[in-house]
């Protein structure tokens, strides 16, 4: 009886407590929209746009000799700038290592982090972050020899598969393994490059990490000709761009600017076709480049925000195919980062 | 690079000053861009070697993740992306680099292979002939022949899925032709798909 009551009080006090809060709310309703435009304006005030990148991840962000960024990752800023200021050189990257990369983000070091990182429901909610997209779908995978007859991945029994000690990498191998009835014997190393020298020796027969890495990883061995990666992918890793929470502009502005250039690709429009797209009498087309509605200005930017970002960097698979893609050294096929339509998953919201 | 015309290089050059000179920070990011179109003519008797047929990684024969509701055995050509897919199921699938014309095959739609031809004779079109005169007329089949090793014939259209004697030209629109392979990679299409395969063509979207 004794514990009924206590029930009874606490839900009433809970009660009271959202009430209140429902007062703040309303109350404060002012001050809620000028902290939500708060990252769009000081981007806009300071005359750059401030994004955490990594330290040099082949494909996804790298310096080159001129102290020029590149990569898919640092595209994504590139097209933010493009969108704010109609010019995707007003970036400043500042490079965070795994550690200090989301710190960076909560103590407002940097207006956005968009660095190789997975999205999971405890960053954002511990850390306090949004991850509004996923720009490239990861996953772990398998590198072998093209000599070894193998097509799939549950040909794998038997094998001696090289992975880096302690990571998720080498606890996915082995739920994966047994999971598939199959024996395997793990070599692990303390370091992931020690594990791409130990499968370079012949010390194992498969080398596992996510595929992005692998794909980067294959390039460093003896003879990369020799070697291929398996179609299939054993776990997910969703990575984007992280924000603040707190900023529902700044994280919709993050969102639709991949979106956007999603449903540039699916509807042809690219850096070599927007002169095309912008006389297009198709309401897909006019709706997304603003030729038709001004959903750009909503949202804090220019009606033309998506042929800015066209101009500058291109659509998804534009960005894709140079940085990692088949354009690039890394040649990655799209896989799951392909459109729906085309055999990804990668589907945007339609404008 | 060496294959593209002396002419076609310049003027690259020069489309290139002027991205430069007007926007300077718009063009860095641009530079890898591939080639929209490439001029090249056909080179007939010219045989390439294994070297120049193995493509680089980006293009080369591979198996790939793929999801589609077309059966096993199904080819999926993707024309903007220049792959040619054929389904294995379970969502994968053979992805094969391949050329494009420029202006030839705009239709897109289902067709199937109603004839498969080993080293194919070479007639070249009227258009063709006219653009490029000095052209013969008639080519037998064979290592220098610009259809390759062979050809997959699509329905009753005069397109194909054909090979070619300019491995370099895979990845890109060429001025003629339909769907170019490296010949190791037609041979081995050549070998997987019956006649009456269901071919699926994609088209970059219309404006």
């Amino acid at each position: 009886m004794g514990g009924h009551l206590t029930q009874q009080i606490r839900s009433a006090a809970s009660a009271l407590a959202a009430a209140a809060a429902i007062l703040a709310g309303a109350a404060g309703a002012v001050v809620p929209a000028q902290a939500q435009a708060q990252t769009l304006k000081a981007v806009k005030e300071r005359g750059a746009l401030v994004c955490g990148v990594s330290e040099g991840l082949l494909g996804f962000s790298a310096k080159d000799a001129k102290g020029e960024w590149s990569g898919f990752d640092v595209d994504f800023c590139r097209a933010l700038a493009a969108a704010i200021f109609n010019d995707p050189s007003k970036v400043r990257f500042v490079p965070l290592n795994a550690e200090q990369r989301f710190a960076a983000l909560q103590s407002g070091a940097i207006d956005i982090l968009s660095r190789n990182s997975t999205w999971t429901m405890a960053r954002e909610v511990e850390l306090k972050l949004i991850f509004p997209a996923v720009t490239y779908y990861d996953g772990q995978g398998f590198l072998v020899r093209r000599s070894m007859p193998v097509q799939s991945s549950l040909e794998l029994d038997g094998a001696k598969v090289c992975v880096q000690k302690g990571t998720t990498s080498a606890q996915n191998v082995a739920d994966y393994f047994h999971a598939n009835s199959m024996k395997f014997d793990l070599v692990t190393t303390s370091s992931a490059a020690d594990a791409v020298k130990a499968y370079d020796a012949n010390r194992c027969t498969v080398l596992t990490s996510d595929v992005s890495q692998l794909y980067a990883q294959r390039l460093t061995l003896a003879k990369p000709d020799e070697h291929m990666i398996l179609p299939d992918v054993i776990s997910k890793e969703p990575l984007g761009p992280a924000v603040r929470q707190g900023d529902e502009q700044w994280a919709l502005i993050a969102k639709w600017t991949h979106f956007a250039m999603l449903n540039a690709e699916e509807l042809g429009v690219s850096s070599k076709t927007i002169e095309q797209a912008l006389k297009s009498e198709k309401p897909a087309i006019k709706r997304l480049i603003g030729t038709d509605g001004k959903l750009g200005e909503k949202i804090g930017l220019s009606a033309d925000w998506v042929v800015r970002i066209m101009r500058a960097v291109g659509n998804y698979g534009e960005s894709f195919d140079r940085n990692v893609g088949a354009g690039s050294k890394l040649a990655i096929p799209r896989g799951l980062n392909h459109l729906w339509t085309s055999g990804g998953i990668q589907y945007a919201p339609p404008l | 690079m060496a294959w593209i015309r002396p002419t076609t290089g310049i003027a690259l050059l020069l489309a290139a000053a002027v991205v430069w000179w007007t926007a300077p920070a718009a063009a860095q990011f641009r530079r890898q861009a591939p080639p929209e179109t490439m001029q090249i003519e056909e080179q007939p008797g010219y045989e390439p070697s294994a070297e120049e047929e193995h493509l680089p990684a980006g293009y080369r024969r591979q198996l790939v993740f793929f999801r589609t509701t077309e059966a096993p055995g199904t080819i999926i050509v993707h024309t903007s992306e220049r792959f040619l897919y054929l389904v294995q199921g379970n969502n994968r699938a053979l992805r094969y680099g391949i050329g494009v014309g420029r202006e030839g095959f705009q239709w897109q739609g289902l067709v199937k292979i109603s004839r498969k031809a080993e080293w194919p004779d070479w007639t070249p079109p009227p258009e063709m002939i006219a653009r490029q005169p000095y052209l013969p007329r008639f080519m037998a089949g064979g290592p220098g022949n610009p259809l390759g090793a062979r050809a997959l014939y699509l329905g009753q259209t005069v397109y194909r899925i054909h090979g070619t004697n300019q491995p370099q030209t895979i990845g890109q629109a060429v001025s003629s032709g339909c769907f170019r392979l490296v010949n190791p990679d037609v041979i081995d299409l050549y070998n997987r798909v019956p006649v009456g395969t269901r071919v699926v063509v994609k088209q970059a979207p219309e404006m």
